[in-house]
């Protein structure tokens, strides 16, 4: 038994299970645990387990370009990185971005925390808690009940259900169960009743209908979705009411249409994702692991800056800020660009720094991939893992520390660090919702906690998209059009080397990105992105990070179906493909790997 | 009593007339060329043949493509993967993990011999030198071969599995290479884009599966009903191309008025998809619709073929970079300086040497005529 | 009619005496000549443009067809290039010598290879005085055939494998260039490669024209004019070796010219030509 320096009791001495893949997420996971003889995990390691090199990619090319290479870091939470890519170019070549583009980027951006959020909910997580099969004992007049008690939502009819559990009946009974197929239905660790149950799933194949209309707004601003297209120095899509050729400008039609999703989506998150989220959190209230660090250290970079090019917290909507140590009530103030704030470990990632006992700000970050398995780890990497080796390095994600710390991003971080700085609109939907539940606010401190905060964050995100969308429409009125401020597209208008950082909050968490653009061209680049301060592996000093942390402790019913674990990573809605990233901002040539 | 449903009973389930069913038969056994009587045969396969598998691995890649595939609104992506097909493995989308995930690719691969369609996003490394993609313990290039080995086809989504895309870029850091590099003698369905149209997705497979064959392909193993001509060729601003109408400025005048994005580096003119007429996210918009050129993600290379916004690709040669332009005529001026040095050098030549005079008419040398 | 194919002189001097004027091309190289400079000059032009166009007009997008101009002009200047070149190349087997040299090259013989470098010592200005042809020299032969000939084809074939996208599914054009793009990579590779090739041809006819011109000013043969009559005037009469051993060089590469000449009929003295 070994204690972590941030507190934590391991033991390695029990069973050890492998989880790989970890499915329902973006990107490949594995994460191995020990277990003692009661079932109970005493020991997480969290692998990454595949890198790209994007940055590396990035060497060299125009800094306009950068936004399409960096949002192909991840479809799921598409445009984040476009949007910290174009935030981070503006900031090194000093452009200033018209109102408008500002808030068509929050409506896009708002659009992706809404229907990711959404997705999350239902197609990434709702089968942690929700047991499928047992939705076929349901008894559809009683689920309609269910339904029409919790919501006003119109499809709730026994008729409707009653229909959904013969089609539901009849797919389990062909035999072929196709996405359902091996999985861990009639788990003790299920707790629905069968009702609940089968309203879980009416609204799991709803909302996979519904999501792919609120995307519709990014389609309508960036031309499609996934990977809609973004602009350096404003937004593409000019604004164009009612002069000659505004049929194929943004005009009224289009934001009608626009408004109209905002309005759908607000309906479905009010009547349906959230009434859910209440009713199945009704029934796991005392299934409170997976807290990890979240009651100690969080981080948020804030987002929505309400007042274009202005992103102190008086212009950020969810504030931006850091907690640390469990001292709740103190915000501290968060500096991207301070080489003592963010670092970057490797000591455990399958990396090489000159010295690894040491972190690396990303303005001097180094990534040269470097794939060893330790001395204890088992298998052929040429054709099978069986074991990781968390004493040596072990995972593609590297370990980013916040003033030596490391930290929790996502919703849950956002929320309470919006919380803990007073803002009266996320307190007003933290309190309701902790009050109908009747739990306290540590409650928050677990993976229901976080799944709760996502939930809140959809609707809050939702109301903000509609406030946005007004406030579009008041400066259309009001007769400012401009979209686009091109006074430095001219690379020839730049100066010969700059700097800048980019931030944003992806539904998964805080994102940066820095660059260094020299002679018109990237001479570096560099990402930090949520899921690697959540995945990421143990740094020099041994402190765990969330992922790790918040697997310790947890037991489980049966540790061959891993249905606990995958519950509380997913909790943190991982983001593989984002986290596993490379960057080599002194232009090095990459290492040849060598596997042992 | 688990029966299996076929794909008769979906089709009923869907509405489809036993008469249409029938039909169906027909054209399908006259599409593969067989007698007419055949069609009884080809009804009797599909009365009682179950859902074909799907198996749809993820390698090296970001999800778009299977984000965009369930945007489908026709058909919705329900519909597929829960009526059409049965799509035993995706890792975005399955509720089992672990082990119990990994179990059910030997077991598809046991029991659907040869009868199961292969999914593909993403790609690997062309070696297992590359260590950059595991899945389940394995390099992904092996579970890729494994898998391929034993599928009826192989269908590769997007432009990694296409084409490398993004990871592929030079100088491709993982050494990440299209499917096709990796696998061979089974037919591959190349459908790239970043990611590729909803509804081109789901049309290609349910093509599949309602006609029994493979989609006609082009030459470079693109369906030819959707990537057979250039978003250019059906561009709705087409004729502000003709005419000589373009953007010269994001959001200047021509911008609001939908003139063609040309000199905004629009790729519409290079790039095989069907974005200007089945367009996005069911069929509100796309990208030149809403005032950004056309990136060319459909295209092979189309991340080398940049900078997005020059409609001059940057290329590098003599140790310089820049556009055609810039090294053609960086090159003329070099044969211009060199040809003007040359002349004078002549010039010099001759005044010293005198000799290449024309010599008088009366020469030295015997006249020929 | 054929004009003559050799010059009034006789044999007998071998080749290290020259005539004062020889038919060197024909009517149909000449055409072709002149068809192909204009497509080129015509073709670069618009092909610039179309890379680049044209500051954009107001008004209806019917009331303009600017780009659709220039693209048209490109197109039709391409089928002449195109035309032209292959009634070029049919014209191989009825032309006379010259005809052919543009289209292949000795590279093989050893003697070809010292003549070139003699063609690099007169052009590099080290030897004294060029040797005289009748028709291309050696290195005009290497630049016509490995920047001009195949050059030209190769923009044949890239233009129209661009040509062949906007071309129905099923044309010829398709069917016969089709497959370029495939062969790139993408369509904006071959755009790329394309563009390129333009510059490599233009490069050569900068150099064409500075060397006909230094030729016409300072050798002693007609060049540019030769392109308009068909005759190569010989402007002195002088021995044109100043290094030993270039008869002999001479004589193996020429040798195939009076090869050929011995299979025409009995040439007839030309009326031209003076004295």
């Amino acid at each position: 038994m070994t204690k972590t320096a941030n507190g934590f009791d391991l033991d390695t001495s029990g069973k050890r299970v492998v989880v790989d893949p970890i499915t329902r997420i973006e990107g490949h996971l594995r994460v191995e645990v020990n277990v003692d003889d009661k079932g109970v995990i005493k020991n997480a390691v969290s692998s990454g387990t595949m890198w790209r090199g994007l940055e590396v990619i990035l060497k060299g090319r125009d800094p306009r370009d950068a936004w399409a290479f960096t949002e192909r870091i991840c479809g799921v939470c598409t445009g984040v990185h476009a949007v910290a890519s174009v935030r981070c170019v503006e900031d090194a070549l000093g452009i200033k971005i018209p109102e408008n583009a500002n808030t068509i980027r929050n409506i896009i951006h708002l659009t992706l925390f809404v229907q990711d959020h959404l997705v999350h909910f239902y197609h990434l997580h709702a089968l942690d808690w929700v047991d499928v099969v047992s939705a076929l004992k349901a008894d559809p007049k009683a689920t309609s009940e269910l339904a029409q008690s919790i919501s006003p939502w119109a499809k709730s009819s026994p008729g409707y259900y009653r229909d959904l559990a013969g089609r539901l009946a009849k797919f389990v009974e062909s035999g072929q169960l196709g996405p359902f197929k091996n999985a861990y239905w009639g788990h003790p660790a299920y707790k629905l009743p069968p009702e609940a149950n089968l309203m879980a799933v009416a609204h799991y194949l709803e909302a996979l209908d519904f999501q792919k209309e609120i995307v519709k707004i990014q389609t309508i601003f960036g031309g499609k979705n996934p990977h809609p297209n973004w602009l350096v120095g404003g937004v593409p899509s000019p604004i164009n009411l009612d002069a000659d050729g505004s049929v194929g400008a943004i005009n009224m039609e289009r934001l009608n249409h626009v408004g109209k999703i905002i309005d759908d989506s607000l309906a479905f998150i009010e009547q349906v994702y959230v009434p859910d989220l209440v009713a199945v959190a009704g029934f796991y209230k005392d299934w409170l692991y997976g807290g990890g660090i979240a009651d100690k250290n969080l981080l948020s970079y804030g987002e929505f800056p309400d007042l274009a090019n202005d992103d102190s917290n008086k212009s950020l909507l969810l504030p931006r800020g850091a907690i640390v140590d469990g001292k709740l009530t103190e915000v501290l103030p968060v500096d991207l660009k301070d080489p003592e704030q963010i670092q970057e470990f490797v000591t455990h990632s399958w990396f090489k720094y000159p010295d690894e006992t040491k972190g690396l700000h990303p303005f001097e970050g180094l990534t040269e991939p470097n794939f060893v398995l330790g001395p204890n780890a088992k298998g052929d990497p040429k054709k099978l893992i069986e074991v990781l080796d968390e004493s040596a390095k072990y995972s593609f994600v590297k370990a980013p520390r916040w003033r030596g710390r490391p930290m929790e991003v996502g919703p849950l971080a956002r929320f309470v660090v919006a919380y803990f700085s007073g803002r009266e609109d996320v307190k007003a939907l933290v309190d309701s919702t902790l009050k109908k539940l009747d739990v306290p606010i540590t409650a928050l401190f677990s993976t229901l906690g976080r799944t709760a905060a996502r939930g809140l964050e959809c609707l809050w995100a939702a109301q903000n998209l509609k406030r946005q969308y007004e406030k579009l429409l008041g400066a259309i009125k009001a007769g400012n059009t401009a979209t686009a401020n091109t006074s430095k597209w001219d690379p020839k208008t730049w100066p010969k080397d700059a700097k800048g950082a980019g931030f944003c909050e992806a539904p998964r968490g805080a994102l940066g990105h820095w660059i260094h653009i020299q002679d018109e061209k990237i001479a570096n680049y560099q990402a930090v992105v949520p899921t690697t301060w959540n995945a990421g592996p143990r740094d020099p000093a041994g402190n765990l990070g969330p992922y790790e942390a918040s697997l310790l402790g947890t037991p489980m019913a049966d540790p061959e179906q891993p249905l606990e674990i995958i519950r509380t990573i997913h909790s943190f809605d991982p983001c593989l493909a984002c986290a596993a990233h490379v960057i080599s901002p002194d232009g090095q040539e990459l290492a040849k790997v060598t596997v042992k | 009593m688990a029966r299996v449903e076929t794909f008769y009973e979906v089709l009923r389930r869907h509405g489809v007339s036993r008469r249409s069913f029938m039909k169906f038969c027909s054209l399908t056994a006259a599409s593969l060329g067989l007698a007419p009587a055949f069609a009884q045969n080809v009804a009797h396969a599909m009365e009682t043949r179950p859902r074909v598998p799907v198996i749809w691995l993820h390698g090296m890649e970001c999800t778009c493509c299977s984000e965009s595939f369930i945007r489908s609104a026709h058909p919705l992506a329900k519909d597929v993967v829960l009526s059409m097909l049965s799509l035993d493995y995706h890792n975005t989308l399955m509720a089992s993990a672990g082990h119990q995930a990994e179990a059910i690719l030997d077991e598809t691969r046991a029991k659907y011999k040869g009868q199961y369609i292969l999914a593909v996003e993403g790609n690997s490394s062309l070696s297992l030198d590359d260590p950059y993609c595991f899945v389940g313990g394995k390099p992904f290039l092996a579970q890729l071969q494994e898998m391929a080995q034993d599928s009826m086809a192989v269908i590769a989504w997007g432009s990694c599995a296409s084409w490398g895309c993004v990871q592929a870029a030079k100088p491709n850091p993982s050494n990440a290479v299209p499917i096709d590099r990796v696998i061979h003698n089974k037919p591959i369905i190349k459908v790239p884009g970043c990611p590729p149209i909803a509804e081109v997705m789901t049309g290609v497979v349910s093509y599949v599966l309602t006609f029994g064959k493979l989609p006609e392909l082009d030459r470079q193993g693109r369906p030819k009903m959707f990537y057979s001509q250039r978003i250019h060729d059906k561009c709705y601003r087409r004729p502000h191309f003709d005419a000589g109408q373009f953007v010269e400025a994001w959001d200047d005048a021509g911008a609001r008025q939908g003139f063609c994005l040309y000199k905004m580096g629009c790729r519409g003119p290079t790039t095989y998809n069907a974005c200007s007429t089945t367009r996005w996210n069911g069929g509100v918009s796309f990208p030149i619709e809403s005032g950004h050129g056309c990136i060319g993600c459909s295209e092979n290379d189309f991340w080398d073929n940049g900078p997005f916004y020059e409609r001059l690709v940057k290329v590098s040669g003599f140790g310089i970079e820049g556009t055609a332009d810039d090294l053609g005529l960086k090159a003329l001026g070099v044969v211009g300086v060199g040809l003007a040095a040359h002349a004078a050098a002549s010039t010099v030549k001759k005044l010293v040497t005198g000799h290449n005079k024309p010599p008088p008419p009366a020469g030295k040398a015997g006249g020929a005529s | 009619m054929k004009p003559p194919l050799s010059p009034p002189t006789g044999h007998s001097h071998g080749l290290t005496r020259a005539p004062k004027a020889m038919y060197v091309y024909e009517w149909p190289v000449r055409v072709w000549h002149w068809v192909t400079t204009l497509a080129i000059f015509v073709l670069a032009v618009t092909g610039y443009l179309i890379a680049k166009p044209l500051h954009s007009v107001g008004g209806e997008a019917s009331d303009s067809w600017v780009n659709g101009w220039i693209r048209t002009i490109h197109f039709v200047a391409a089928y002449g290039l195109s035309v032209a070149f292959l009634m070029r190349v049919l014209w191989i087997p009825f032309g006379n010598a010259h005809s052919r040299e543009i289209f292949w090259v000795p590279l093989w013989k050893a003697a070809y290879w010292k003549e070139l470098l003699q063609e690099v010592r007169w052009y590099g200005l080290v030897k004294k005085a060029p040797a005289k042809y009748v028709g291309h020299n050696p290195l005009a032969r290497f630049s016509m055939l490995f920047m001009f000939v195949l050059g030209t084809l190769f923009l044949i074939f890239t233009g129209f494998g661009l040509y062949s996208e906007g071309t129905a599914a099923g044309s010829w054009q398709r069917a016969l260039f089709g497959w370029t793009s495939s062969f790139a990579g993408s369509s904006m590779t071959l755009r790329t490669w394309h563009h390129l090739a333009m510059y490599y041809v233009l490069a050569f006819s900068v150099i064409h024209m500075y060397l006909v011109l230094r030729e016409d000013i300072m050798g002693r043969t007609s060049m540019a004019s030769t392109m308009v009559s068909g005759w190569r005037l010989f402007r002195d009469e002088g021995t044109d070796i100043d290094d030993a051993e270039e008869p002999a060089i001479r004589r193996g590469i020429e040798a195939e010219v009076r090869a050929e000449e011995a299979k025409e009929p009995v040439p007839s003295p030309a009326a031209q030509g003076k004295g």
